[in-house]
């Protein structure tokens, strides 16, 4: 019963805050500099066809009308379609011009569900990197504040936090890639390619996640439950893994939440310096040709990540710490 | 017959705070070279003030001391052996046979997990052989025993689902489930309300029996040490100062400070010189007509259903002036609602608040100056409601200033004058308030309503934090105030025998209604309420009872105040309840001339109808 209210009521603003969010990039992506037509039409096309092109495509009418009916595709399903890619893979543009006809252009519903799963691959790899980096490093520095595994454990998340993620990629690819042969970098061919740009991923993710796990675990330690635990009869391992640790990850849940949707700036970087075909590439490349509905595509897609994301976040919080019901 | 065996034998304890490290670091022992054996189902009672050592005491007998305290000497012998030298693993199992309930129930359990299964969890912790079905149902038949409402849907409920008297009963549980040698309780009826903590009690002393598991019952209180324990051990200044049976202790006590422990001790029915009831032809003060207030609440798990807590639900009084008006209840009762619209924090939704015959909702501007001037609150908690970097002149020049006073000598005078009054020396006027004990802390509290010059002050607990001798003090400067002023009190409060003391009329609430009012002698004497008998049969105290807790007091703690039943509100947990009570509301009843009871059973043509319902003696 409370899951489905939850539920409901969550949606609800999720349906509303992607709505919003499509509006917002919808009317940014028109209001700046730079015609698209002109960019897929090619430098040269004499200004009446760019023209003609645009009304065809509906480009002149007004903003809300155009996201009307590009809303009303959205609904059925239906992000558009390229303005620039053609169906058969290869992005066009430039300076050659041809008159492909909007039937050959790449869907873009097919475009992010092809480099949609490797992200999500990457994303969910490098979460439980971070994890698992986090566990190893926080909780003894949970256990003990102020004594050494503690100031590991500061110094080692100030280090991450000041690594830049370009620079570790590249050092982490020369490293295992070039000079080890350890493991593969560039482009994807298989699970292995994941590996590297997941781990710089990680080490972006990690710091914060740290020093969530080693505050909270440190307080949750203070708390009278522990101390009574233990004159209770429980031993020790148990009371950290099954009670304390418990109890911590719900501040590191809601971190997680929050990291997760930082998370897309980093992607765009480590995809683009992996030249991983994930959705990050898709997004600079994108960006760059000025192919609109590909970015408002993208855009509806990620936010409505984030929506479930943190959804399903406050969901697994509540269902840990059943004090959170609201 | 044969000395038993002693379960536990103290010998020559010491416990020492370490403060600093190595052989530099300053010990100050906390408790000294104590003591004792504990008896194969003796109930032994451990009784200090604040700071006697006696949560140390008890911490040192299930060997939980952890820096900076340290053992400095002594053995706690449990089977042959000191536990104090144990290693870690050997104690663990021990705990199976040595168990202990403090005085925070709320945070002794994790609150992410059901209270049952925690209770599994433990008792599969100490004895693995169990296996979890049998260890559930265990737990089930305990929690019964102890009577939680439907024990099996109980189980799966986590700690803030239950109250503090319940969850206070479910560590008792915890503590017992493991058939332990002895068990201490470390102050376990501190948190609770004195009907509950009074249904506790009654449990402690039944279990001890059935399950045949000696007591340490460790407790400020001595009346509440008096009403479980054989034998009483007291604690002053960490050392074991007298020991003796539980009744000849309260007799003849032979220590000096047991005898000054027992002279603080309130008595409400041995002591006549209780204030009278005041006249009641004067024009009320404050007077309050059908007040209700309720909140409005999301309910759990739905959409956007709204519940509504009846908070305060049709009061009706009068405070004349010049009396000491007392209203009394337990948590939850509505009393701090109450305070809160007589202060006009808030405004009732129906009904109106007359203060000096003005409806406080429509004032406004200089009628509302005035009323603030006139009608003072003061607070609950010394602590939290004094600024912290504001010398105290300047926090008792504020309210001056605020209603206009500008010439600062006659400021000056003015606060040096009351805090005279209030015994406050006049060297404090530029101290901070951090160094003040609690005790002055409450006057400068109470200072800052008097500058004022009021008519009327609102205690909400103000004395509650105190202890007795600091209570006596400063209830002797109220009345002193009153006597220069001519002020009226109205003091809303738990504590019954402080009511006794100083209150001429009582009002008795439960549930958000006042269902009784009454004059001091007559409420402790012949009160017309069964909620005020259960009360009054509830009062720890040393004297005879009035009212025994056996007729008077029914198990169950009150209803939430969400979406009431109709009828009485007292009738779940009514020792009278019959038909009638679970259809119809009783209302307010006169009895003989001025006295109201909100109960059926009342005979408006002057007596209870007691007579009715007790066994004839
Ligand atoms: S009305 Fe009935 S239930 Fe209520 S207090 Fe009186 S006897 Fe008890």
């Amino acid at each position: 019963m409370f899951i489905l209210s939850f539920l409901a009521r969550r949606l609800a603003q999720g349906a509303l805050i992607v709505f919003l969010v499509s509006l917002l990039i919808f009317t940014l992506l028109r209001v700046v500099p730079g015609d698209p037509v002109r960019l897929m039409a090619g430098g040269m096309a004499p200004e009446a066809l760019i023209e003609q092109i645009a009304t065809e495509m509906g480009l002149r009418d007004p903003i809300l009308v155009q996201f009307g009916r590009y809303m009303g595709g959205v609904i059925q399903g239906d992000l558009g379609q390229s303005f620039v890619r053609p169906a058969s893979g290869a992005s066009t543009g430039g300076a050659s011009f041809s008159d492909s006809t909007r039937g050959e252009r790449a869907e873009v519903l097919t475009l992010i569900g092809d480099t949609l799963p490797m992200t999500l691959q990457l994303a969910a790899l490098s979460i439980v990197f971070a994890l698992i980096i986090s566990f190893v490093i926080g909780v003894p520095g949970g256990l003990a504040p102020g004594r050494w595994p503690d100031r590991v454990a500061f110094y080692l998340s100030s280090i991450f936090i000041s690594l830049p993620n370009f620079w570790l990629g590249i050092v982490l690819a020369l490293l295992f890639s070039v000079k080890l042969g350890w493991l593969p970098a560039i482009g994807y061919h298989g699970f292995a390619y994941t590996i590297l740009p997941a781990l710089v991923l990680a080490v972006e993710l990690s710091p914060v996640l740290i020093r969530t796990l080693t505050s909270s675990l440190a307080t949750i330690m203070t708390e009278s439950f522990v101390a009574v635990g233990a004159v209770r009869g429980l031993g020790r391992a148990r009371i950290v893994f099954a009670h304390a640790l418990r109890n911590a990850s719900v501040p590191l849940l809601n971190i997680l939440g929050i990291q997760i949707s930082g998370l897309l700036g980093g992607v765009l970087v480590v995809e683009f310096i992996f030249d991983y075909p994930g959705l990050g590439l898709l997004t600079i490349t994108a960006v760059l040709q000025r192919d609109f509905p590909l970015i408002q595509g993208i855009a509806i897609v990620t936010s409505a990540i984030f929506v479930f994301i943190n959804i399903a976040v406050d969901l697994a919080a509540t269902l840990i710490d059943p004090r959170l019901e609201y | 017959m044969t000395e038993a065996k002693p379960v536990l034998s103290v010998r020559d304890l010491t416990v020492d705070l370490v403060l600093g490290d190595g052989p530099a670091a300053a010990r100050r022992p906390l408790i000294e070279a104590i003591s004792f054996d504990l008896k194969p189902r003796e109930i032994l009672g451990i009784i200090g003030a604040s700071g006697s050592g006696k949560t140390v005491l008890s911490r040192a007998l299930v060997n939980w001391i952890e820096p900076p305290l340290a053992i400095a000497g002594g053995s706690v012998t449990y089977k042959d052996r000191n536990i104090l030298t144990l290693p870690r693993g050997e104690m663990r199992a021990l705990r199976r046979e040595i168990a202990y309930v403090g005085a925070n129930p709320q945070g002794a359990l994790d609150p992410t997990l059901p209270v049952g299964r925690q209770i599994v969890e433990k008792l599969r912790a100490v004895a693995p052989e169990i296996d979890r079905k049998e260890a559930e149902e265990r737990a089930i038949a305990l929690l019964d025993a102890v009577r939680i409402p439907s024990a099996r849907s109980r189980f799966h409920e986590y700690p803030s689902q239950f109250s503090g008297g319940m969850m206070q009963r479910a560590l008792i549980v915890d503590a017992l489930v493991s058939n332990p040698a002895f068990l201490v309780a470390d102050n376990v009826t501190q948190p609770l309300d004195v009907t509950v903590a009074a249904q506790v009690l009654r449990l402690m002393r039944e279990l001890t029996v059935r399950f045949d598991t000696a007591v340490v019952f460790v407790s400020s209180s001595l009346p509440t040490v008096a009403e479980v324990a054989d034998t009483v051990l007291v604690l002053e200044g960490g050392r074991v100062v007298e020991r003796q049976a539980t009744k000849s202790l309260v007799s003849a006590p032979t220590h000096a400070y047991t005898r000054e422990l027992i002279g603080q001790i309130p008595q409400l029915w041995t002591d006549t010189s209780a204030p009278a009831a005041t006249a009641e032809d004067a024009e009320p003060v404050f007077s309050i007509r059908d007040a209700t207030r309720s909140y409005k609440v999301r309910k759990r798990g739905t959409f956007a259903a709204m519940s509504t807590v009846r908070a305060v639900r049709n009061v009706t009084f009068d405070v004349f002036p010049g009396e000491n008006f007392g209203v009394v209840g337990e948590s939850g009762c509505g009393k701090s609602t109450l305070m809160r619209l007589l202060s006009r924090l808030e405004l009732p939704d129906s009904g109106v608040v007359l203060a000096d015959g003005k409806d406080v909702a429509k004032l406004s501007g200089k009628e509302l100056m005035q009323f603030r001037k006139n009608f003072q609150l003061v607070l609950q908690d010394p602590f939290s409601s004094l600024p912290p970097r504001t010398a105290i002149g300047a926090i008792l020049e504020e309210p001056l200033r605020t209603h206009g006073e500008r010439n600062g000598k006659a400021i000056r005078e003015r606060v040096l004058t009351v805090m005279h009054e209030v015994g406050l020396p006049a060297s404090l006027y530029d101290e901070l308030p951090l160094g003040l004990s609690a005790g002055q802390r409450q006057r400068v509290n109470v200072a800052r309503a008097m500058v004022l010059a009021p008519k009327v002050l609102i205690m909400d607990e103000t004395l509650s934090s105190l202890d007795q001798t600091e209570q006596f003090k400063l209830l002797k400067i109220f009345e002193d105030l009153q006597a220069l002023h001519g002020l009226t009190y109205v003091f809303i409060s738990h504590d019954l025998a402080m009511v006794r003391r100083v209150c001429n009329r009582v009002a008795v609430m439960y549930l958000g209604e006042v269902v009784e009012i009454a004059g001091n002698e007559r409420l402790f004497f012949d009160p017309g309420h069964p909620y005020s008998r259960a009360l009054l049969s509830a009062v720890p105290t040393l004297e005879a009872r009035r009212y025994k807790p056996e007729d008077c007091l029914l198990e169950g703690e009150p209803p939430s105040p969400i979406d009431l039943p109709p009828g009485c509100s007292f009738a779940s947990r009514c020792p009278n309840v019959f038909d009638r009570c679970r259809v119809e509301s009783p209302a307010l009843t006169v009895r003989g001339r001025s006295d109201f009871a909100a109960c059926h059973l009342v005979d408006p043509h002057g007596e209870t109808a007691r007579e009715l319902v007790e066994e004839p003696a």
